[in-house]
């Protein structure tokens, strides 16, 4: 009986040890077949594997049918080429087409430097989030904003990795109504993110992560078919707390919490003609355009939850009439403290303000607000 | 975890509870979840047929067990996690497969659901399946496997990046504005090919007007003002030394608007609305404003020719001493500004123009479309009361709802009312208010009015009946509106009515501030002692107090804002933290002196830090 018994078990734990080793070789077949080096394909642990080959897929399907694809655009450079007269129609001979396979290999070569050089001038990353707020995709650089690599990443929730405070906005972002699929509504927020970079940039885990303010913008993106699926398409920037003025372009200003100026650089009375004294405890609201108030209140209050923010494009009033689009990137900064040259300081917090100046003086003959002095 | 790894502990594990199985045979069959007795032993005996689901991982047993019960103790405290630890990385696998399956097509239709391992065949299969569809990208050793290909990604980043879809990438020499590379993409834009448009002067499709300022934007380092700012500690910290090129590897960041000529031979694209484009008939050209934003690149010249391939990796080689160039790296797009979402109620008109007042009335900003509607140029009503011109038969709505608003979030229509216009007549409007409460000191600033003008039979002859009429009335009958004193021989000019709203809103803040909850008046004991605060500037000023006093402070004044009462201890709280606030010696100061004062030594060690360009040993104590 017992030997009969510790058969059947043999033959049992055989059986499970065939089966988890099959398991294993489908789960290596598997890894080999995502787009990693084979380096990272051999180190995957089986969670991750499956949730790569999830996001693999779920790209597939999103990008299915697109008009762009590859395959398409090539196809139109090629009609654009014949249609501008630049060069004969090509016919298939066997001399020809080497010269159009290194052809093909240059245009790949460029178009993927050029996607290359807008991740460079976006200065972030893109994610694309379903509507549970799984990262379905992330672009390679995200390793060089938040410390953790692409592969980490894919599949898991948006949820594990921002601030908690932030999760609301975040799940009302997510939140799609048709109109906003049809339309590919816009979305724009502001959150905190984990980054595992030391202040030196050299990656960490995730233990010792730090929050990281990101300014994430973009639209509702749908794929019709096979089935419907929705995501959101996002550009992620981490606020920088460094910049570069350029004299003539942007000025520096800092404020109360309740945003009037405490101070402002020279540079403002060369842009918007304000001496700086004048400005001193004037509200920044009262120098706006009347219509782009909310997006101001929106800054200041991401600024104040947040502690960054980067306004959208907006109007400010120029003293000898019109204005100037602008574009301010702010910071809650630790206020001063009193001091011998300063006895007088006492501001636990201000907020400090990089403005950029984007375009000429519009309508300079217009006297829209009670600060302008109009000369007709 | 490696792939293979955790399972391979385990089943080496589950071998030598196996092997030791023989000799220490408990007998007793217990179900996972009891309290442990010894062994490893007795899970394999367990599990039977099923180990590959419930292989209890024993890695922290205790083989040495020097003291029965320790071991047990020992092993209760690890298995209990470990069991919760198993079961949920159980669960996590289980719906990972089933979110695979659903992914699939060919799992799809099963009936039943389907078991682990045919799932993952039926991945593989898919997986192949796709990737035969796909381009040689993958099958090609030279290019690096990517999730996306970086066609797909681009077009991402580009959705994602704009409403219109589409940007294009512009590389331009910094000396005479070449165009050293142009997307693909300029074509849906400006609707020229990109092959036009390579090797040409950008100033040749550039706005005239806009020439001079994108020359600005082009010229890199011979500003010596050029400074990082850093925010987190607010210290302009000087780059380098004028005269030297700075080091461009972080990339001096750029960003403006600038209008190029869009080609108006709409031939064989259909003429899409392309919304921006402003409609100057220059020189038979369109032109669009774009958002341009990017950054200075350097390149060595030898890497460069029309066709551009871009090395972007070339920042290593602008060590060397070969003649460099300097670029423009940057993305435009079609500015798409919509300064207000159209109401969604089809039957509200659109605003004609837009308002601002201050609390008390005064007209702070008009739209310059009120001029074709009032009459007045904007200079002739701006810092007057709106009061002023409505019909005396409107005062008394209006200053309700004027009231109204100030102490409302939500947005206030009023009725129809007659606003009188230059010339004498009356226009009958309709206006949408709202206040505007600073999100942090949660203060009414100002009202933002929207104005549409209502038009109906008759109005016209009414109010040139009216108007003549209006103006005598005016004088001769003070309409009675309640909540204003009123005493005899008290002249109310209509002006005055809004300051007094306005007043009583101001009073309101004090008074919610320094009361205390049991005072029986609003103008109890407590506000005496409060610093005086003169009237005109109590909005700026208090505000300013609150924002320079200890954030308890202004915790304790947001809440009073919010209209709660606060405590008497509060309010005394208030008087001394202004007290505490004020340095003994600057007491005498006024708020705006103090204020100078900081900017002044501001400025001087600005002017300090120009001159001798070193930093290093300045404390910038923010």
């Amino acid at each position: 009986m017992t030997a009969d018994k510790e058969k059947r078990r043999a033959i049992s734990r055989e059986a499970a040890r065939r089966r988890r080793r099959v398991e294993s070789e489908v789960f290596e077949d598997l890894s080999r077949l995502l787009p990693l080096p084979p380096s990272v394909q051999a180190h995957l642990d089986k969670p991750s594997v499956i949730r790569l080959t999830l996001s693999y897929i779920r790209m597939h399907t999103l990008l299915k049918g697109e008009a762009w694809t590859k395959a398409q655009a090539r196809h139109r450079v090629k009609c654009g080429r014949v249609m501008n007269g630049g060069e004969e129609p090509r016919e298939h001979d066997g001399g020809r087409e080497e010269e159009e396979e290194e052809e093909k290999e240059t245009e790949e070569m460029e178009a993927s430097e050029e996607t290359n050089l807008y991740l460079r001038i976006l200065e972030g990353f893109l994610i694309v989030l379903s509507t549970e707020g799984d990262m379905i995709y992330l672009s390679e650089n995200v390793s060089k904003y938040m410390g953790l690599t692409q592969n980490e990443l894919m599949g898991h929730n948006i949820f594990e990795f921002t601030h908690p405070c932030d999760h609301e906005e975040i799940r009302n972002s997510l939140l799609l109504t048709p109109e906003d699929v049809w339309y590919g509504a816009k979305r724009d927020l502001v959150l905190r993110i984990k980054s595992a970079l030391t202040p030196r940039g050299r990656s960490t885990n995730l233990k010792s992560a730090t929050w990281k303010v990101l300014h994430c913008q973009g639209r509702v993106k749908v794929c019709v078919a096979p089935s419907s699926v929705s995501c959101l398409l996002l550009t992620c920037q981490p606020l920088p707390l460094s910049h570069t003025l350029l004299s003539t372009h942007t000025f520096t200003s800092q404020h109360s919490m309740d945003m009037r100026f405490t101070y402002s650089d020279q540079r403002i009375t060369l842009l918007l003609g304000f001496s700086t004294e004048e400005l001193l405890g004037r509200s920044i609201y009262d120098l706006c355009h009347a219509m782009d108030i909310n997006h101001l209140t929106k800054n200041h209050l991401n600024l104040c939850f947040k502690s960054q923010s980067v306004s959208g494009q907006y109007r400010m009033l120029v003293r000898s009439g019109g204005y100037v689009w602008v574009e301010t990137h702010s910071a809650v900064i630790p206020g001063c403290r009193p001091s011998k040259s300063r006895p007088d300081a006492n501001q636990p917090l201000c907020i400090l303000c990089v403005t950029y100046v984007l375009s000429g003086v519009e309508e300079p003959s217009l006297q829209l607000s009670v600060d302008q002095i109009v000369h007709i | 975890m490696s792939a293979g790894g955790s399972d391979g502990t385990a089943d080496r594990q589950a071998d030598l509870a196996a092997e030791e199985e023989g000799p220490n045979q408990a007998g007793s069959s217990l179900p996972a979840g009891e309290l442990p007795r010894k062994r490893k032993g007795d899970v394999e005996e367990r599990s039977g047929p099923h180990v590959q689901h419930s292989v209890d991982l024993q890695l922290d047993d205790d083989f040495s067990g020097s003291d029965e019960d320790d071991q047990h103790v020992k092993i209760k405290c690890f298995r209990e996690p470990h069991r919760h630890i198993e079961k949920r990385r159980r669960d996590k696998m289980n719906n990972l497969i089933d979110e695979l399956a659903a992914m699939i097509p060919a799992c799809l239709p099963m009936a039943r659901k389907l078991d682990k391992l045919t799932v993952l065949r039926k991945a593989v299969q898919h997986l192949k399946a796709m990737r035969a569809g796909t381009s040689s990208a993958f099958t090609n050793a030279a290019h690096k496997p990517s999730f996306l290909h970086h066609d797909d990604l681009r077009h991402l980043l580009l959705r994602a990046a704009s409403r219109a879809a589409d940007g294009f990438l512009l590389i331009v020499s910094c000396d005479r504005a070449k165009v050293l590379f142009i997307s693909e993409s300029v074509s849906k834009i400006l609707n020229f090919n990109r092959i036009e448009l390579t090797g040409q002067s950008l100033f040749d499709f550039l706005h005239p007007k806009d020439i001079s300022k994108v020359k600005e934007q082009l010229s890199s380092s011979e500003s010596p003002r050029q400074r990082l700012i850093d925010a987190a500690t607010g210290v302009q910290v000087q780059v380098e030394a004028p005269g030297r090129p700075p080091h461009l590897s972080t990339g001096a960041r750029r960003s403006f608007f600038c209008r190029m000529k869009h080609s108006r031979l709409a031939g064989k694209q259909e003429d899409k609305h392309l919304l921006p484009c402003s409609l100057k008939k220059k020189d038979t050209y369109r032109y669009c404003t774009l958002h341009c934003t990017g950054y200075m690149r350097s390149w060595p010249s030898s890497q460069l020719d029309a066709e551009a391939e871009v090395d972007a990796e070339a920042e290593a080689d602008a060590e060397k001493e070969t003649s460099s160039l300097t670029c423009l790296v940057t993305m435009c797009r079609l500015l798409v500004h919509v300064p207000h979402l159209p109401s969604k109620d089809l039957n509200v008109k659109a605003p004609e123009f837009v308002t601002r007042f201050a609390i008390d009335g005064k007209f702070t900003f008009i739209e310059q479309q009120a001029t074709a509607v009032i009459g007045y140029l904007p200079q002739e009503v701006l810092g007057t009361s709106c009061y002023e011109y409505f019909h005396q038969d409107d005062l008394r709505h209006l200053a309700e709802k004027h009231r109204l608003v100030l102490r409302s979030k939500e947005k206030i229509e009023t009725q129809c009312y007659k606003f009188k216009t230059k010339h004498g007549s009356y226009v009958s409007l309709q206006s949408q208010w709202c206040s505007f409460t600073n999100p942090w000191t949660k203060e009414v600033e100002f009202i933002v009015s929207s104005n549409r003008v209502v038009s109906g039979p008759g109005h016209t002859k009414e109010e040139e009946a009216d108007g003549s009429e209006a103006l005598q009335e005016d004088t001769k009958q003070l309409p009675i509106i309640p909540g204003l004193s009123r005493g005899v021989g008290t002249m109310i000019y209509a002006g005055s009515i809004g300051t007094q709203i306005a007043n009583e809103l101001i009073d309101s803040y004090r008074m919610n501030s320094s009361s205390s909850s049991g005072a029986s008046s609003p103008f109890g004991p407590t506000q005496e002692k409060c610093p005086q605060i003169s009237p005109q500037t109590s909005n700026s000023v208090s505000s300013r107090e609150e924002a320079a006093g200890s954030s308890s402070q202004s915790d304790s004044r947001r809440a009073a804002g919010a209209g709660s009462a606060t405590s008497e201890s509060s309010g005394k709280q208030t008087q001394l933290d202004l007290d505490s606030m004020v340095v003994p010696g600057l007491s005498s100061f006024s708020s705006d002196e103090a204020a100078m004062a900081v900017i002044m030594s501001l400025l001087e060690t600005d002017v300090n830090m120009g001159q001798t360009g070193d930093f290093e040993g300045l404390h910038w104590p923010f």
